[in-house]
C-alpha cells in the first residue's frame, strides 16, 4: 500500500473527522480566541436603513418562521433587530405563518429579558401567534389582520390592544422583517406584501437558503439582507448586545477551517493517486 | 426535589445526544428519541392547527357570526377532507382539496409574473458603458450570467450543430451564452456550499451552546447509555451471526 | 362521474378565475370594496381548509403508527406504542388548553401556554427537533472531503469560490486577508444573483404554467386516486 492510500485511509475514517469537528466547535467556546469580527457593508447598510427611516412610534411586522433547529443561525439576528427597533421607540407585531413560531418566540422572550424589559405587551408588541395556510394566510393578513384573526396567541382579543389599533393592513407598516429558515417565506412575502402594497422588505436568512433569494434583493424588493449567525453576529455588534452571534464565530471559524484543510487534502490526495497511478488514468 | 425544569433539561440533553449517537450506528435510545420525536411533533401540529383553527374560525363565528357566517362553508370543506379515509366516499375530500389548492394557485399565479419575472427582467437591464469600471464589468457580468442561465434552461427550442457543414452564428452564440451559464452557476452553487457549511455548523454550535453544555452531566449519562446500547447491538448482531 | 371528478376541476377553475378577476378588474369603488371583501374571505377559506390539512397528516401519521403496532411485530411495536402515547398526549394536553381557554378564560391559558403542553415541547419537541436538523452537519463535512474534488474547471470555479466565500463567511478569512468579506459581498451580489436570477425567472415561469394546467384541467394529480 502506497503512502497516499494509507493517507486516503486515514483521511476517510468518519471517526476521524467527526471527532476533530467536535472538537473544533466546543474547543473555542471553553477557551474563546476573540478573533476580531469585521462588519460588513450589506449588514451596515441594513443597519443603516433602520437607523435613518424609522421614526419613534413606527410600526414594524416581523415575520417569525423557523424551526427550533435554526435558532442558533436566526435568534441572534431577531435579538438584536428587536432592540434596534424598541430603541429607535419602534412598536412590533410578531406574526408566524410555521407551527414552530409560537415555540421559538417564547424561547427567545424567554433568551432575551433584558430587550423586552419596560415594554408592555399589547402596547409595544403583540404576538399574533400561529396562522396556518401559508401563502393564502400571507394575503390574508395583508389585507387586514383583525379580519384574519380575532385573538391573538395568548387569548386576548385583538380589538383589546392599544397597538392593534393602530395596524391593520400591510400598507400601516413602515417595514416587514421575514426571519425565516425557509425559501417559501421570502417568496409569499414578495408576492403579496411587497408586489401589490410595496410595503418595504427586510431578509434575516439562513445562511443556506441566503444565495437563492439574493435576486430579490438585487431587484430592490427587499431593502437588504441578514444572513446567518456572521450576519447576525455582525448586528449584534451594531446594536452594541453580545449574543449568541459572536459567541460562536470562533467555533465556526475553527469549524470551517478544518474543512477547508480537509477539502484540500482530498484533492491533494486525489490528484497524488491520480498522477502515480499507472498510466495516470481516471479513477 | 427535582423540580421539572432540570427535569426537563435533562431529558433534552439526553435526546439530543441519543439523536447524534445515530451518527455513530443505530441503536435502542436513537430508537426511542426518534419515535418520541415524531410523536410528539405530529401531537404539536395537530394542536397548533387547532389553536390556528379556533383563533381564524370557531371564535370570529361565536363572536360575530353575521359577518363570519361564511366560515362555516370553509369548515364543512375542511371536514369534508376527512373522507379520504373512506372507500365509498374518498372523493369527497377533492372539493377541500381543490379550494385549498385552488386558492393557492390563484395567489400565487396573480403576483408571480410581476415578482418573478418583470422585476427580475428590469434589475438586468442595466448600461454596460459606465464612467466607473468596476460598475460596468459589474453590469456586464450581470447580465451576460443571467442571459447564459437562461440560454442553459432552453429544453425545447435552441439552435442545433448541423450534422454537415458549418455551424451558424446563433449555434455560436448560443454555444457561448451556455457555457458563461453554467460557469456562472457554478459561482451560485458555490456560495451555496460554502453557505451550507455555515448553516449546519451554526446548528451544530447551538445545540452544544443551549442544550449540551447546561447540563453535562446529563448529557455524559445519556452518552455512556447510548455507548453500551451500540456495543451491546454489535455483540448481539455478532453472536446471532 | 360529475360530482366525482368534473366538479371539483370546475370549482377549481371557478375559485382560480374569480380571484384573478377580484384581483386585475376595477369597475368602480363599490364594486373593488366588495371584490376585495370577497377575495379576502377566499383567502380565509384557504386558511381554515389548510388547518384540517394538518390534523389530517397527523391523523395519518397515527393510523400509519396502530397499522405499524399490528404488523410491525415486537421489534417495531414498543416503538409505534411510543409515538402513539406521545402523539395522544400533546394533543390532549392541547385540547384541554383550548377548552380551557372557553371554560375559565380569566386563567389566560390557551393551547401554546398550557403548562404541560408547554413543557413537551419546550423539553421534548425543540432539543430533538435541533438535534435531528443538525446532525446533518457530520453528513456534510464527510462529503466535502469525500466528494469534493476537481475534476474539471468547472469543479475548481466551484471550490475556489465555496473556499473564499467560507474564508469571507468567517473571521478567521479576514486575519489572513482582509479582502476576503468584501470579496464574499461581491460573490453574492454580483455572480451569485446573476446565477440565481433565471432560476428565479424559471421557477415564476413554473408556476404560472402549473396555475394555466389545473386552470384548463390538465393537472389532476391534486384528486388523487383515479377511479
Amino acid at each position: 500500500m502506497s503512502f497516499l492510500s494509507k493517507v486516503e485511509k486515514v483521511l476517510s475514517a468518519r471517526e476521524l473527522l467527526y471527532t476533530l469537528l467536535l472538537v473544533a466547535v466546543i474547543a473555542p467556546i471553553l477557551s474563546p480566541i476573540g478573533l476580531p469580527i469585521g462588519i460588513s457593508s450589506r449588514t451596515r447598510d441594513v443597519y443603516n436603513y433602520i437607523e435613518n427611516n424609522l421614526k419613534p412610534g413606527c410600526h414594524v411586522y416581523v415575520e417569525v418562521y423557523y424551526e427550533v433547529a435554526a435558532r442558533g443561525e436566526l435568534e441572534p439576528a431577531l435579538m438584536a433587530l428587536t432592540k434596534q427597533f424598541f430603541d429607535k421607540g419602534c412598536k412590533i407585531v410578531y406574526g408566524s405563518l410555521i407551527s414552530t413560531g409560537p415555540i421559538v418566540f417564547s424561547l427567545m422572550l424567554a433568551g432575551a429579558p433584558d430587550i423586552f424589559a419596560g415594554k408592555e405587551y399589547g402596547k409595544d408588541y403583540v404576538f399574533l401567534g400561529y396562522i396556518s395556510g401559508g401563502e393564502s394566510a400571507a394575503a390574508s393578513l395583508a389585507k387586514s389582520i383583525k379580519g384574519t384573526v380575532k385573538v391573538d396567541n395568548y387569548g386576548n382579543p385583538l380589538e383589546t390592544l392599544p397597538l392593534m389599533k393602530e395596524v391593520d393592513s400591510a400598507t400601516d407598516f413602515d417595514l416587514v422583517v421575514i426571519v425565516s429558515s425557509g425559501t417559501d417565506t421570502f417568496n409569499y412575502y414578495v408576492r403579496q406584501w411587497y408586489t401589490p402594497y410595496h410595503t418595504p422588505l427586510l431578509f434575516a436568512a439562513l445562511s443556506v437558503i441566503a444565495p437563492s433569494i439574493e435576486p430579490f434583493v438585487g431587484a430592490k424588493q427587499a431593502i437588504g439582507m441578514i444572513v446567518g449567525q456572521r450576519g447576525a453576529a455582525e448586528y449584534e455588534l451594531l446594536v452594541g448586545r453580545k449574543g449568541l452571534g459572536i459567541a460562536s464565530m470562533d467555533a465556526q471559524s475553527i469549524s470551517h477551517l478544518l474543512i477547508i484543510v480537509f477539502i484540500v487534502l482530498g484533492n491533494v490526495v486525489y490528484w497524488g493517486m491520480r498522477v502515480t497511478s499507472r498510466g495516470g488514468g481516471r479513477k | 426535589m427535582i423540580s421539572w425544569e432540570v427535569l426537563g433539561a435533562w431529558l433534552g440533553a439526553a435526546l439530543v445526544v441519543w439523536i447524534y449517537s445515530f451518527v455513530y450506528r443505530d441503536n435502542v435510545f436513537y430508537k426511542f428519541a426518534e419515535h418520541l420525536f415524531v410523536g410528539v411533533a405530529a401531537g404539536y401540529s395537530i394542536s397548533l392547527a387547532l389553536d390556528s383553527l379556533n383563533r381564524v374560525a370557531i371564535k370570529p363565528l361565536s363572536t360575530n357570526p353575521a359577518v363570519s357566517w361564511h366560515y362555516v362553508i370553509a369548515i364543512i370543506l375542511g371536514l369534508l377532507m376527512f373522507m379520504k379515509y373512506s372507500k365509498k366516499y374518498y372523493w369527497l375530500a377533492r372539493y377541500g382539496v381543490g379550494v385549498n389548492i385552488a386558492v393557492g394557485t390563484a395567489l400565487a399565479l396573480r403576483t408571480t409574473p410581476m415578482a418573478n419575472i418583470v422585476r427580475q427582467i428590469t434589475a438586468t437591464i442595466l448600461p454596460l458603458w459606465t464612467p466607473d469600471p468596476v460598475t460596468t464589468l459589474n453590469n456586464w457580468l450581470l447580465v451576460l450570467i443571467t442571459l447564459g442561465g437562461l440560454t442553459y434552461f432552453l429544453f425545447t427550442i435552441f439552435p442545433k450543430k448541423p450534422e454537415a457543414g458549418k455551424p451558424s452564428l446563433p449555434y455560436y452564440v448560443y454555444r457561448v451564452l451556455y457555457t458563461i451559464g453554467i460557469y456562472g452557476m457554478m459561482v451560485g452553487f458555490g456560495a451555496l456550499f460554502a453557505n451550507t457549511i455555515m448553516t449546519r455548523v451554526g446548528f451544530l454550535i447551538s445545540i452544544y451552546l443551549q442544550y449540551l453544555q447546561p447540563n453535562a452531566w446529563a448529557s455524559i449519562t445519556a452518552a455512556l447509555l447510548a455507548a453500551i446500547a451500540i456495543i451491546a447491538g454489535i455483540v448481539m448482531g455478532r453472536s446471532r451471526k | 362521474m360529475v360530482v366525482r371528478r368534473v366538479l371539483p376541476q370546475f370549482i377549481v377553475s371557478l375559485v382560480i378565475i374569480l380571484m384573478l378577476i377580484f384581483y386585475f378588474f376595477y369597475i368602480n369603488d363599490d364594486v373593488a370594496k366588495t371584490f376585495s371583501a370577497d377575495d379576502k374571505a377566499l383567502s380565509d377559506w384557504a386558511v381554515i381548509i389548510s388547518s384540517f390539512a394538518l390534523i389530517v397528516g397527523g391523523v395519518d401519521i397515527f393510523r400509519f403508527h396502530l397499522t405499524q403496532l399490528r404488523r410491525g411485530g415486537l421489534k417495531q411495536a414498543p416503538f409505534s406504542v411510543v409515538t402513539l402515547i406521545a402523539e395522544l398526549t400533546m394533543v390532549v394536553f392541547g385540547a384541554y388548553g383550548l377548552a380551557l381557554s372557553y371554560l375559565n378564560p380569566a386563567l389566560g391559558i390557551t393551547i401554546t401556554t398550557q403548562p404541560q403542553f408547554r413543557w413537551l415541547y419546550t423539553y421534548v419537541y425543540a432539543p430533538s427537533d435541533s438535534a435531528m436538523y443538525s446532525i446533518l452537519v457530520f453528513y456534510i463535512a464527510s462529503a466535502s472531503y469525500r466528494a469534493f474534488r476537481v475534476r474539471n474547471p468547472m469543479a475548481l470555479l466551484l471550490l475556489i469560490v465555496a473556499i473564499i466565500v467560507m474564508l469571507g463567511n468567517t473571521s478567521l478569512g479576514a486575519l489572513i486577508w482582509p479582502g476576503f468579506l468584501p470579496l464574499r459581498d461581491w460573490i453574492m451580489t454580483i455572480p451569485n444573483t446573476a446565477a440565481f436570477r433565471p432560476i428565479t425567472i424559471g421557477a415564476g415561469l413554473g408556476v404560472i404554467i402549473l396555475g394555466l394546467r389545473m386552470l384548463v384541467w390538465r393537472e389532476v394529480s391534486w384528486m388523487g386516486r383515479r377511479e
